[in-house]
């Protein structure tokens, strides 16, 4: 998230959308409950009465799938009540109190000109740059128009000297475009203008007619969150996989930063987009990259297009302006780490060791298993997931994985996945893959470093020794690291050198241990390291990255946070380790407790806390400050406060991690869209919507496969919802070994209203049968009054949650896969699968 | 020390069950390890009820919204467990000890190594809480179970096991005369904001709970019992006690001066022909009764005709 | 019975006289009062109910569980459940075997009370305290305060039977709910409370502690005869009508 657990306390207002934290992050309550007594209103936008919805002071019941629909209705909201009556005046220079009109105009990109040939078409849902054939956009029509160019100096004195350094690999720096402005928003191509006209149709009725919701109550949602448009007032929105598991997940996110950017609520406490990740450690694994695109660190990997070599990926990636500048530096740093000594200028730092993504075939998750069928993947890693339970359609990833001929799974407890030959639908007879399980080490069992949703890095150490042969994943990695390197060595093989020349060196007294991976993490000057001497020369920070590989940084990011060189052996002297709770601020930021990525920022984007001036919105709530001379940081920075020892005035750069330094309301690094447009999910209980030509996004990724079988409304009229409870994680391999947590949820349960259960003959405990074209499952009934039909286009539609923790493999409990259920379609920007919305029946089983 | 008590806030709780599992992890009470031995109960509230082997859980009401309310449903949710009343009448009624006040606390210790499993303490609470869990080869050895307050953290100075795990700080302890003035706060404040129905609950109750509640929606939304009575029955046991002792005791020192004044007792040895019809002494020949007539003396002629009184009867 | 002599004719005194030497001649008269199915039936009825008296004090008394530790009172617990069975089984069972001794003893509990019965139940008391001096009106088969007090002991036998029955099913299979539970071990106090004081009181004249009593255990436990002197003390109605008739009588030497 971009602020932090201890800053819900600060907020004015509350809300949740996509989220259930109150269930699902059940430590959330404490803040939430904070901010609530000092007079925070509290929303819940959610398709049923949640325990989050029971504290807060205002429900509204929303259909699945539809909250872009309902994020539109409020831009156009706040367009009608505070942009549109306030503008003239304040553009007079009048106090505009009710709306942060200096934040819209300086700090997002509302003023920019947008490309001439930039269009929307509402009769096909497509934007300007569509691709029928291959069904992308080209987001050329998507840019800014400019006003002028300049270049970088990197002459010796220059600002970028750097870039022309020794060592530092060849690449042409890029131009830097000066976008066109209007600081009026009356051009009609500004991006405000092209805003306005593009949620023009999401009215309210609309909105409500779509989202099955009641007028009033969104009404009153609308009034009581656009209240924090006001100068000094912050909202925050809490979600999680309510918004992301859709075709169009990546969409509702920018959705909510566009609701946020307009409300003035981004930078400031209390205020943010947040994110409230799953399982502990899954904003790490984020941050680490752990898919087949992303290098560690937000940073994109090698592929076969525009990121074919050093200087391709240099030139491709690099900002024109803004902190991104120093992408060669993070870039280069990181392949020192890769590849140590063997990376060196002339080999372009070992880059083309690297794999390179193809276009095609597609190796994310859900394609995966596709591939299994066709023969193309032929062995499996499955380290920590289990998708033969917790993947979409996990009936045909059993199926899939059938064909392997060797799976590996490194995990807790045998799992569904490492026992997927043993399903109740298969034959083990008929199936001919080898199975290896490796026994990994729980949590407790080893020491590491762990991150929270707030960014927090902490240090965790090991509690007791693992069970049995149990083994941490980093000694697993260790043992197989150190076979395949003798194999190739001994026997040789394709393509030895990437595997070769890679550093391994992560070892103390002889084993492999995380502390020197911390090391790596946080960078370190090659010239006086050597880790096996045990001897690292640290970095402060990643300022101190150089691209001339005189560093070496696995994670640029998180530079910083181990940078002690007094005792680089020993957490507690690190910043990771710091343990003061006294709270400085005033405002719980708690900035000597662990280490905030980056740079121990507590609150992301920080600079739009404050006007033009430098002045908070909000005293009382400061972040930073421009004292006259200097900033006076209550929380770390995140601008550029300070050049070679000499203060920053203030200025309008409050995003520098975009090369515009503005935030974007428009954005032209979407997949499908530079706005967010509603479409119904891909099985939608409605054949038309009312907003746009296309039902369903035409861009959503691997609706083609013949495996998904896309069930139609008419025979399946219901709509499913898949989500969690208190007592389990996900799969339950660690949670349903718990016999006190399977007491307390012993099973999973299909929930829901008196009216479908009454329409069904279906009694509460009831086992129910629901199924699809993909499965079919049977558990027992939840009838509550807490879920509602919703009338839609003027029907009614029913919508029933399901949970997912309970499958065949387990001690305790047991019961069907509800997995088999949900479709394997997903957004073309991240591939997360769409477990949200899809259609069922029910019957009384 | 003074009284202790554990708050419980309602308005403030979110159900996540984080108690009802510390206790157990505290406690070391065990959960069913059968497959699938441990059934939904068609609620979010597992198991349904506490029982032999779990001393409290979350309860979770369904009810209609109150009016005005802009919310569709009130989920009530409450704690349910061992109140810890001042005037128990588990205590009262337990014959060996196991259930008893705590001096420092007020809290009702249990001590299960005392506990003879007569369960007395079932028929005495008005919240039927004590629980029994049986053990043994014919499941026979049968011991109550309920909340003890985690006595044994608080003699260390930690909270009970419940307090400490609580996130959203529904749950608090410490002095009972602080945690009543909290409960009131709290209650003021929510009715502010609309919660015309919350109170304060276990401040007079059982002559005083060591667990006060806040229910938001009031007493019954939450399914807590209206004005708990001690059970007429407690005191019909609590009196056949001494009554007993009186009545055995008086029985006793009765039989035992009959038996003193009866000492020394001598009697005519008897025969009856029944040719005469006379009943005659065998040793004097005296014949006692003729015939088989109903007796003829009154009352007082039987008591006063032997007395040693002037001149006297014929003692023999 | 009063303590007066009777003064006959001659011709009857000598027949009397007649009779006594016949009498010394023969032996002692008995008269069999109790069959050996009662006497047994009373025997294990008496044990049990004395070692469930005692088993059920450790429950009834906290001092005293609390002296012998929860693992001896669970020992003891679970033999008042066992004695309890044999106290509630063994009567009724004796009662199938002989429903006509039942109705016998039913008849002579509910027989109406003459003017013997009643002068006798108003001088008990004052008799238990002045035996030496108070001499009883003759009396039936059954004392009317022996009626009483049997009574007594049979209503509220079966009523710990039953309680105890209950409490059983209770702690076992089935839920009667608190306030039934607790009107069960109420009432099974009260009946702790009457079987104690008339129990008691049953041994001290039954058992014949009492000194106008002694012998009167034979009855039970011994081999159910009476002696004709002692009949015609406690039971002279009885004793004069069963002499007449000899149906049950005999003499021993």
């Amino acid at each position: 998230m971009t602020s932090h657990w201890c800053d819900f306390q600060n907020t004015d207002v509350i809300l949740h959308c996509g989220s259930n934290s109150v269930e699902n992050h059940p430590v959330s309550s404490k803040w939430l409950e904070k901010a609530h007594e000092q007079g925070a209103r509290w929303i819940v936008v959610d398709p049923r009465y949640t325990r989050t919805a029971e504290m807060a002071d205002v429900y509204c019941p929303i259909r699945s799938g539809t909250d872009i629909a309902f994020y539109g209705g409020m831009y156009r909201y706040i367009i009608e009540n505070l942009i549109e009556p306030n503008r003239a005046k304040y553009l007079a220079g009048e106090e505009v109190p009710e709306y942060n009109f200096e934040y819209l105009l300086n700090y997002t990109n509302a003023s920019y000109l947008l490309d001439p040939e930039f269009e929307f078409d509402p009769a096909t849902g497509l934007f300007s740059g569509f691709d029928e054939q291959n069904k992308t956009y080209s987001n050329h029509s998507w840019h800014y128009q400019v006003e002028s160019e300049s270049t970088w100096d990197t002459s010796e004195s220059g600002a970028y000297a750097w870039a022309a350094g020794e060592g530092v690999p060849e690449f042409t720096p890029p131009v830097v475009e000066h976008p066109k402005r209007d600081m009026t928003l009356s051009d009609p191509m500004c991006v405000y203008q092209q805003f306005k006209a593009h949620y023009d149709r999401y009215d309210i009725e609309t909105v409500c007619s779509i989202c099955g919701m009641d007028e009033k109550t969104l009404e009153l949602v609308y009034s009581t969150y656009t209240s924090t448009a006001a100068v000094g007032k912050a909202g925050m929105v809490l979600y999680a996989l309510g918004q992301t598991q859709h075709t169009y997940g990546a969409q509702n996110t920018r959705a909510m930063c566009i609701m946020q950017l307009l409300l003035g609520n981004i930078g400031v406490a209390g205020g943010g987009v947040n994110a409230l990740r799953g399982e502990p450690n899954v904003q790490g694994a984020t941050d680490m990259g752990m898919m087949v695109n992303e290098h560690p660190a937000y940073l994109k990997w090698p592929n076969t297009s525009d990121r074919s070599s050093l200087r391709a990926w240099l030139e491709s990636q690099t900002y024109s302006d803004g902190y991104y500048t120093n992408k060669p530096k993070f870039l280069v740093s990181s392949l020192k780490e890769w590849f140590g000594q063997a990376a060196t200028v002339e080999n372009d730092y070992g880059y083309d060791w690297w794999p390179k993504v193809p276009k095609k075939p597609d190796y994310t998750m859900i394609s995966s298993f596709e591939l299994m069928q066709q023969g193309v993947i032929k062995g499996y890693f499955n380290w920590g997931m289990n998708p033969a339970h917790s993947a979409p359609n996990a009936g045909n990833v059993r199926r899939s994985m059938a064909n392997l001929d060797w799976l590996v799974v490194a995990d807790w407890v045998e799992t569904e996945s490492a026992s997927f030959w043993k399903a109740p639908d298969m034959n083990p007879a008929d199936i001919d893959t080898t199975v290896y399980f490796l026994p990994a080490a729980l949590i407790y069992e080893k020491p590491g470093i762990i991150l929270n949703s707030g960014r927090w890095m902490q240090y965790r150490y090991q509690a007791v020794d693992p069970w049995d042969q149990a083994k941490p994943d980093y000694e697993i990695c260790d043992l197989l690291w150190r076979e395949i390197c003798r194999l190739y060595k001994e026997e040789g093989g394709a393509n030895p050198d990437p595997i070769l020349n890679t550093k391994w060196d992560y070892y103390v007294d002889g084993k492999i241990d995380p502390r020197p991976v911390a090391w790596a993490l946080n960078g370190y000057r090659t010239g006086d390291s050597d880790f096996s001497q045990g001897k690292v020369d640290l970095l402060k920070g990643y300022s101190e990255l150089g691209a001339d590989g005189s560093t070496a940084c696995a994670m640029w990011i998180y530079s910083g946070f181990w940078n002690n060189n007094d005792a680089p052996l020993d957490a507690s002297k690190q910043p990771i380790g710091r343990r003061n709770n006294e709270d400085r601020s005033g405002i719980g930021l708690y900035s000597d407790w662990a280490f905030s990525w980056p740079s121990n920022r507590r609150i992301l984007y920080n600079r739009a806390s404050a006007d033009l001036a430098g002045k908070p919105w909000n005293p009382e709530k400061k972040l930073v400050e421009w004292t006259g001379d200097a900033w006076n940081q209550i929380d770390q920075a995140d601008f550029v406060a300070a050049k070679d020892g000499a203060a920053v005035p203030p200025d309008d750069k409050a995003f520098f991690m975009l090369w515009e330094q503005g935030a974007r309301l428009e954005s032209y690094g979407m997949e499908d869209g530079p706005l967010p447009e509603f479409f119904e999910p891909f099985e939608s209980p409605v054949d038309s919507n009312p907003l746009n030509g296309a039902v369903s996004s035409p861009l959503a990724r691997f609706t083609d496969y013949a495996s998904v079988k896309k069930g139609d409304s008419a025979d399946y009229p219901i709509i499913a919802t898949t989500y969690s409870v208190t007592e389990h994680w996900q799969t339950g391999g660690q949670s349903r070994s718990c016999p006190a947590l399977v007491e307390a949820m012993p099973d999973q349960f299909v929930e829901m209203s008196v009216e479908l259960a009454a329409e069904k003959g279906i009694a509460n405990g009831d086992k129910v049968r629901v199924f699809n074209n993909r499965g079919s499952v049977v558990v027992p009934a939840l009838v509550t009054k807490r879920i509602k039909p919703f009338t839609v286009h003027g029907e009614t539609v029913h919508q029933i949650g399901m949970t997912h923790h309970y499958s065949w493999a387990g001690v305790f409990g047991t019961r069907d896969t509800v997995n088999d259920l949900t479709p394997n379609v997903g957004d073309p920007n991240t591939q997360v699968p769409e477990y949200k919305a899809f259609l069922v029946e029910v019957e009384k089983a | 020390m003074a009284d202790k008590a554990i708050l419980y806030d309602s308005s403030k709780c979110t159900a996540c069950k984080g108690c009802q599992v510390a206790c157990k992890c505290w406690n070391d009470l065990p959960s069913p390890t059968g497959k699938n031995e441990n059934v939904f109960s068609g609620s979010y509230q597992n198991p349904p009820d506490i029982n032999g082997i779990t001393r409290m859980i979350i309860t979770l009401e369904e009810h209609d919204a109150p009016e005005g309310s802009l919310k569709p449903v009130a989920w009530a949710f409450n704690r349910r467990s061992c109140k810890h009343c001042a005037d128990a009448g588990c205590v009262r009624v337990c014959p060996s000890g196991a259930l008893s006040h705590d001096e420092e606390t007020g809290f009702v210790r249990l001590e299960r190594s005392k506990c003879i499993g007569c369960q007395y303490c079932s028929s005495a609470c008005p919240f039927d809480v004590p629980r029994y869990e049986e053990s043994g080869p014919l499941s026979q050895r049968t011991t109550v179970e309920k909340c003890t307050g985690c006595l044994d953290r608080v003699a260390e100075g930690m909270a009970p096991a419940c307090v400490s795990t609580c996130q959203p700080n529904a749950l608090r302890f410490g002095d009972r005369d602080e945690m009543i003035a909290l409960a009131h706060e709290r209650v003021a404040y929510l009715k502010e904001r609309g919660f015309s129905d919350a109170c304060v609950y276990g401040e007079t109750e059982m002559g005083g709970l060591h667990v006060i509640s806040v229910l938001k929606y009031g007493v019954e939304k939450h399914g807590e019992v209206v004005s708990p009575k001690m059970s007429p029955t407690v005191a019909m046991q609590e009196v056949m006690k001494p009554v007993t002792a009186i009545g055995t005791g008086l029985t006793v020192a009765g039989l035992a001066a009959m038996f003193a004044l009866g000492v020394g007792y001598k009697r005519r040895t008897l025969a009856y022909n029944p040719d005469t019809q006379d009943t005659i002494d065998v040793n004097t020949g005296e014949v006692v009764k003729h015939g088989d007539g109903q007796d003829e003396l009154s009352v007082k002629e039987h008591i006063l005709e032997n007395l040693p009184l002037g001149k006297g009867g014929r003692h023999e | 019975m009063s303590n007066a002599a009777v003064s006959v004719s001659a011709e009857e005194a000598a027949l009397n006289q007649a009779f006594l030497e016949e009498r010394k001649e023969r032996g002692t008269r008995y008269i069999q009062r109790h069959s050996r199915q009662a006497r047994v039936t009373h025997g294990i009825t008496v044990i049990s109910c004395i070692l469930l008296c005692i088993s059920g004090l450790f429950v009834f008394v906290p001092a005293l569980a609390q002296a012998i530790g929860a693992d001896a009172v669970f020992a003891i617990r679970m033999s008042h459940r066992v004695l309890g069975l044999v106290f509630v089984i063994v009567p009724l069972v004796s009662a199938i075997a002989a429903p006509k001794g039942v109705k016998h003893i039913f008849k002579n509990l509910f027989d109406t009370w003459d003017s013997d019965d009643k002068k006798w139940m108003i001088l008990f008391f004052p008799y238990l305290f002045m035996a030496k001096w108070i001499h009883m009106p003759d009396q039936r088969e059954v004392k009317s305060g022996q009626r009483f007090a049997d009574g007594m002991l049979w209503l509220f036998g079966a009523e710990m039977g039953i309680t105890g029955i209950l409490l059983l099913l209770q702690a076992t299979v089935v839920d009667f709910g608190a306030t039934a539970h607790g009107v069960f071990i109420f009432l099974h106090d009260v009946g702790f409370l009457m079987i104690a004081v008339f129990g008691l009181a049953h041994i001290f004249l039954g058992g014949g502690i009492f000194q106008p009593y002694r012998g009167t255990w034979r009855l039970m436990f011994g081999n159910g005869k009476v002696s004709e002197s002692d009949a015609l003390y406690h039971w002279g109605h009885w004793a004069r009508e069963e002499i007449a008739s000899g149906e049950h009588v005999t003499e021993e030497k």
